[in-house]
């Protein structure tokens, strides 16, 4: 105690580094890095640690098995498409909600949340009994790389509309009326006026559809029956791995997924400042 | 004649915003539109830009028929009160947005946008952001941007509504000379007197949806068609039954044919003025009376002090319609 009381400011402190932290934003700094640590950096490290504990030849086997890869493959098309979706989907719900007025209006604004708030495997109960073998609208979906996507599209609707809606909401009219005033028509207006505004919240919410996608389980695992080569994903890959005891080739599939999300959130990133600075 | 305004009516549902607008607005002048909130003064100024439609009427602009083109095609400048710059695009980019969007060759944007920055000012500030500049610096970009189109009419909307007094001042003088050297037919609206007395060839004064008063600053200051115009453009006080300003009123301490005799109130110093609040007999609202702080100091008022009050001179006066000093628009009939 007396040791921490001596540190108080009021002393010179130690000149190492050049910054302006107070006592009070360096506990906040101290408490977030540990907290991040103990909650993300480590697991990650550890996941990283395991996949390579085979060496290099065992983790390159596990992810290049046809099955494994097969999986990953339907994954990540399974995962970009629906966000690809989302983007143009989301941006237009966000945007009927932000600028229209109609009847219901209230009650869409609460049933987009839903997917949100469901739990996954109800949302799997439901694109059973929609889509399964019994489907009451004729539509069977069961056992199909369909399935996956469906099962995606479902639990990732809301990311980028409740990115995109807030952004939208503070969007000043007056710079769209400014650039009409310009002789911009409507199309050249989204695209030189708001879409730049927009595209840090697209980014943001696509990122988060599209990691949402790579690790989604309880939603699809009902419908898809999970057939190898058709409509496994990565998830149930890693959970057969496991099953199998066989840690290192589920830590390598984690590895790849990692890998894979961490690219595509750095390539919505960079997409996303040239559109905001375009124009 | 550069803008026919006939005709024009706008409701918002049960809210008349304007009823019955006939306006004719010549080439090149510099014209305010002057009124309280609330008036419509701005929604006719959208009208006129396109960025609302009326319910009935017509809009003219430099002879052509523009009532129902698009803001688009109307080769108007708007320019917001908040500015409503484009936040990701450099000044000199947002100045270009138009000619841009005209498909004009690269290096004649490129000179036009030099010539508009060095005529704003802002040439050293080209490669900056809108959000690195001050208020007075963005409206002037704002301004450059819509001028950039060569728009056969300027609309500035509270143009400096959101700036400090003394920015407020610098760019209204700014705009004056501007507009001397630019020369296109600019419309602007404010809610303040002193702005649209100092800078318009002519004012437009527009309440509760209609037209009261149009001439230029002298007319309407000389002489106001009703106590709405004199009430807005000035402050009144009523001297028996007879409103007129307070500087008019001219004060003796000792008694003068036709003059109202009255008691000081009080005497309150602002400045190089002063005000004096005196009680005239047989009137309900005391008369305020200013003059100088050296005039006031000859007379030497203190509360108590017997006075006699007159018009002045070629004192603006109308008669007033109520006897209390109150000014009272809704009861002028329009």
């Amino acid at each position: 105690m007396t040791v921490a009381l001596e540190g108080r400011p009021g002393r010179a402190r130690p000149t190492l580094v050049n910054h302006n932290l107070t006592t009070a934003s360096g506990i906040g700094l101290g408490v977030s890095m540990i907290w991040f640590s103990l909650l993300v950096l480590i697991p990650l490290t550890a996941v990283l640690v395991t996949a390579s504990s085979g060496g290099w030849a065992e983790f390159w086997r596990s992810i290049t098995n046809e099955q494994t890869r097969a999986a990953i493959r339907l994954t990540v098309m399974a995962a970009a498409s629906v966000t690809l979706v989302n983007i143009v989907a989301g941006t237009a719900i966000a945007w009927v909600l932000v600028r229209d007025r109609f009847p219901g209006k209230g009650l869409l604004e609460l049933v987009i949340d839903i997917p949100f708030a469901l739990p996954t495997i109800v949302a799997g109960l439901v694109l059973v009994s929609l889509y399964g073998n019994d489907s009451p609208l004729g539509l069977h979906l069961a056992n199909t790389s369909g399935s996956v996507y469906l099962a995606f599209l479902f639990v990732t609707l809301p990311f980028v509309v409740r990115m995109v809606q807030p952004v939208l909401e503070e969007l000043d009219m007056e710079v769209e009326e400014a650039a009409a005033s310009l002789g911009a028509g409507r199309a050249t207006i989204f695209r030189r006026v708001v879409l730049p505004s927009l595209a840090p919240a697209i980014a943001a919410g696509a990122a988060l559809s599209f990691a949402r996608a790579m690790g989604e389980y309880g939603s699809l695992v009902l419908l898809s029956g999970n057939l190898p080569f058709e409509s496994e994903v990565t998830s149930v890959r890693i959970l057969s791995a496991i099953e199998n005891d066989n840690q290192a080739a589920a830590a390598s599939i984690a590895a790849v997924l990692l890998v894979i999300s961490l690219l595509v959130i750095v390539a919505l990133d960079i997409l996303q400042r040239r559109v905001a600075r375009r124009g | 004649m550069s803008i026919d305004v006939s005709g024009v009516n706008k409701r918002y549902g049960e809210f008349v915003a304007l009823q019955d607008i006939n306006l004719t607005l010549p080439t090149g002048q510099l014209t305010a539109l002057l009124g309280p909130s609330g008036g419509g003064k701005t929604t006719l100024l959208r009208i006129i830009a396109g960025l609302e439609t009326a319910d009935s009427g017509s809009v003219v602009i430099e002879g052509v028929e523009a009532t129902r083109l698009p803001v688009q095609k109307r080769n108007v400048g708007f320019v917001f009160q908040h500015y409503a710059a484009f936040k990701h695009l450099s000044v000199a980019r947002n100045v270009a947005f138009g000619l841009e969007i005209r498909k004009k060759p690269k290096d004649e944007i490129r000179a036009k946008v030099d010539e508009l920055l060095r005529l704003v000012h802002l040439d050293a500030f080209a490669d900056r952001l809108p959000s690195q500049l001050s208020g007075g610096q963005r409206q002037r970009m704002a301004l450059a941007r819509a001028l950039a189109i060569e728009p056969s009419v300027l609309l500035l909307d509270e143009p400096f509504g959101a700036l400090d007094a003394k920015v407020r001042k610098e760019l209204r003088d700014w705009l004056r000379r501007l507009h001397d050297e630019v020369h296109v037919t600019t419309v602007f609206v404010t809610h303040d007197q002193e702005e649209a007395l100092e800078v318009a060839d002519e004012i437009v004064v527009v309440n509760e949806g209609r037209v009261e008063q149009v001439g230029s600053p002298d007319q309407l200051y000389d002489a106001p068609a009703n106590e709405f115009v004199m009430g807005f453009l000035g402050e009144v006080t009523v001297l028996g039954g007879v409103r007129l300003r307070p500087h008019d009123v001219e004060m003796t301490t000792a008694p003068v044919p036709g003059a109202l005799e009255g008691r000081v109130v009080r005497a309150l110093r602002v400045g190089f003025e002063v005000r004096v609040t005196v009680d005239v007999a047989g009137q309900d609202a005391p008369v305020t009376v200013v003059m100088t702080r050296t005039h006031a100091r000859s007379l030497g008022l203190e509360p108590g002090t017997a006075v006699w009050l007159a018009p002045a001179e070629g004192a603006t006066a109308v008669a007033s319609a109520t006897p209390a000093a109150r000014p009272a628009p809704e009861a002028v009939a329009g």
